[in-house]
């Protein structure tokens, strides 16, 4: 079961980089069209780029998923239903500002996009690892029941949290000119960006790498920390340790994932689900499992992306997740509670 | 009690207690256990038995307001205690869809994978034919059952096991319950039994010893048969109280291992 699920996520994460890689606008006599080709080598560098940061970034939404949704004991938890996206966004949105205002002097008018200037990515990227980790930190004290999350809590706390965290963004793009204003809504939106920061994108596959040894060193502990807290205590498991792991881990992961490509939704949620239907529940396999699956969700999204043309530009790939994601979202949480997880504080 | 003279109680606890806010669930308790004693705890709900054998577990959050538990008269890491001590909850849970065998090599997380000790456990416990069984699609009292099996795994092999169970037998089948006090009686002969029971008749049944528990105090300790009386548990659940569980006697004496009488 394990090599064929394997597999599989193998092969689609190949075929739909290379439908991201071979699509591509083309020169008509009708203007700019879509067209399967082999691009040039600029080209071909740039797309490459493209799917090596699809990949990346899908890899760290579907690694930090799944420590939420150890953590938490609750396949409903994601980086972007429990607000962690949103409270990263805020991070980041507060770091943009402050940058701002220090540099134009604590004004916060009159300003344009041309002296706004991003601040060091490493600033925003603590801003957006901070922030998430605060929301984390929130949702999980209020959901919290026992040894377990009441699911119906939790999504109600993230939900919550999130439009908390996306008003207070809101209410901070108003204190920046219009230019970066744009950037921030586009970037909220969750984009991947069409030229990668290389440097940034190293670090952050440096940082995902990083997360996924620690996850896999534990997927024993992990599989163990599924049963009742007292017998995963009796077995030998610290989970105290274990829960401070993958509560940093999650946050970390989903924190330097937003910083990079903003609050894509749902690939954290999916991702882990989509590993555990064709792997099995063992950590083992579900650790570098839900890595790829991610991948080939926000590849084959990017993919797709190409091949929706509105006549406006692309649409940010978030807008594609969310629109796939959040049906898939609530056949899961149906399906939970169908299967009883209400009653028991867990939805499976 | 069976235990040498010259080995340290298998386990051993001094002066612990336990409190919630103002609320006392457990007065200062010092009680130590040998080798070979099946010990039932009774009392009536919000007694303290659970949180005096979750203290002996050293399970969650469970630490002693006062005093220190010791295994073979030292303190223990969390690992090394789990590959000799077992706790198995009142109310078990799975949140992933392993299979009934896989639970049970959960508990060989810390003594190390042995198929031969899971599938031994599942035997014990009448599971081995749905081993492969969904936790999901069990009933409530397989689940407890797999429970049960996970912790005897995690003490198969263990030179001096010791085995703790908050009412266990919730939801079993009388069939497997008698097998299942079969192997407890096996593990005492080696270990020892920590076991909270509502029932007295049944702790009469099992037990060597007994605790008898009212308002976080030990009431009484002493052979199960002669604490278990009527009188003295009239006094513990402020409730006229009979004897009973003769139904599993029968049981009990066609396994073999002890005469109840």
């Amino acid at each position: 079961m394990r090599t064929r699920g394997f597999l599989t996520l193998t092969l689609i994460l190949i075929v739909a980089a290379l439908l991201r890689t071979l699509i591509g606008p083309a020169s008509s006599d009708d203007g700019l069209r879509l067209a399967f080709s082999i691009p040039s080598g600029e080209i071909l560098w740039l797309r490459s780029m493209s799917v090596t940061s699809a990949a990346v970034v899908g890899a760290t939404l579907g690694l930090s998923g799944l420590a939420l949704q150890t953590l938490l004991r609750n396949p409903l938890a994601s980086p972007f239903v429990l607000g962690i996206s949103s409270g990263a966004g805020f991070g980041v949105a507060c770091v943009l500002v402050v940058g701002y205002m220090l540099r134009t002097g604590g004004g916060t008018s009159g300003g344009t996009s041309g002296d706004s200037g991003a601040l060091p990515w490493a600033t925003e990227t603590i801003g957006a690892v901070v922030g998430g980790s605060v929301a984390l930190a929130i949702v999980s004290r209020f959901g919290r029941m026992g040894d377990n999350h009441n699911p119906t809590t939790l999504v109600l706390a993230g939900v919550i949290l999130g439009s908390i965290f996306s008003a207070g963004t809101a209410l901070l793009e108003h204190l920046v000119p219009h230019g970066l204003r744009g950037d921030l809504l586009s970037w909220m939106a969750g984009r991947l960006p069409e030229i990668p920061n290389t440097a940034q994108l190293i670090t952050l596959a440096c940082v995902t790498l990083v997360g996924f040894v620690v996850l896999a060193r534990s997927a024993p502990a992990l599989d163990v920390s599924m049963l009742s807290d007292d017998e995963a205590h009796s077995s030998g498991v610290d989970l105290r340790r274990l829960r401070g792991t993958l509560f940093w881990t999650g946050g970390v992961l989903a924190g330097i994932a937003v910083a990079y490509a903003g609050p894509i939704s749902f690939i954290g949620l999916v991702g882990p689900h989509l590993a555990r239907r064709l792997l099995g529940p063992h950590h083992a396999a579900l650790v570098p499992g839900a890595a790829l699956a991610g991948a080939v969700l926000l590849v084959a999204a990017d993919a797709v992306r190409q091949m929706i043309d509105l006549g406006s530009g692309r649409l940010p790939v978030g807008v594609l997740t969310a629109l796939a994601g959040g049906p898939a979202f609530l056949w899961l949480l149906r399906r939970g509670f169908q299967q009883g997880g209400h009653d028991r504080g867990v939805v499976r | 009690m069976s235990g040498s003279a010259r080995e340290a109680p298998i386990i051993e606890a001094c002066g612990v207690a336990k409190r919630y806010g103002a609320f006392e669930a457990l007065a200062p308790t010092s009680l130590t256990i040998d080798v070979g004693e099946i010990v039932a705890i009774v009392g009536a709900n919000g007694s303290g038995k659970s949180t005096l054998l979750r203290l002996l577990a050293g399970v969650g959050g469970e630490r002693p307001a006062e005093g220190e538990v010791r295994l073979e008269g030292k303190s223990w890491t969390r690992e090394a205690a789990a590959r000799v001590r077992a706790f198995v909850p009142q109310r078990s849970d799975v949140a992933a869809d392993f299979t009934a065998r896989e639970v049970v090599r959960l508990g060989r997380f810390a003594r190390g994978f042995d198929e031969g000790a899971v599938t031994r456990a599942l035997a014990i416990v009448g599971l081995a034919a749905r081993a492969n069984r969904a936790v999901d699609t069990l009933s409530g009292g397989e689940r407890q059952s797999v429970a049960v099996a996970r912790a005897l795994a995690q003490i198969d092999g263990a030179k001096r096991p010791l085995l703790l169970l908050d009412e266990p037998f919730s939801g079993i089948d009388p069939g497997e319950v008698a097998r299942v006090i079969v192997s407890l009686r096996d593990i005492a002969r080696s270990g020892a039994v920590v076991l909270s029971l509502h029932d007295p008749g049944l702790a009469r049944l099992i037990a060597t010893r007994a605790l008898v528990l009212r308002e976080g105090r030990v009431l009484f300790d002493g052979p199960a048969r002669e604490v278990l009386t009527a009188a003295n548990l009239s006094a513990a659940y402020r409730h006229p109280m009979i004897e009973s569980a003769e139904w599993l006697a029968p049981a009990i004496v066609e396994k073999g291992t002890m005469d109840p009488c």
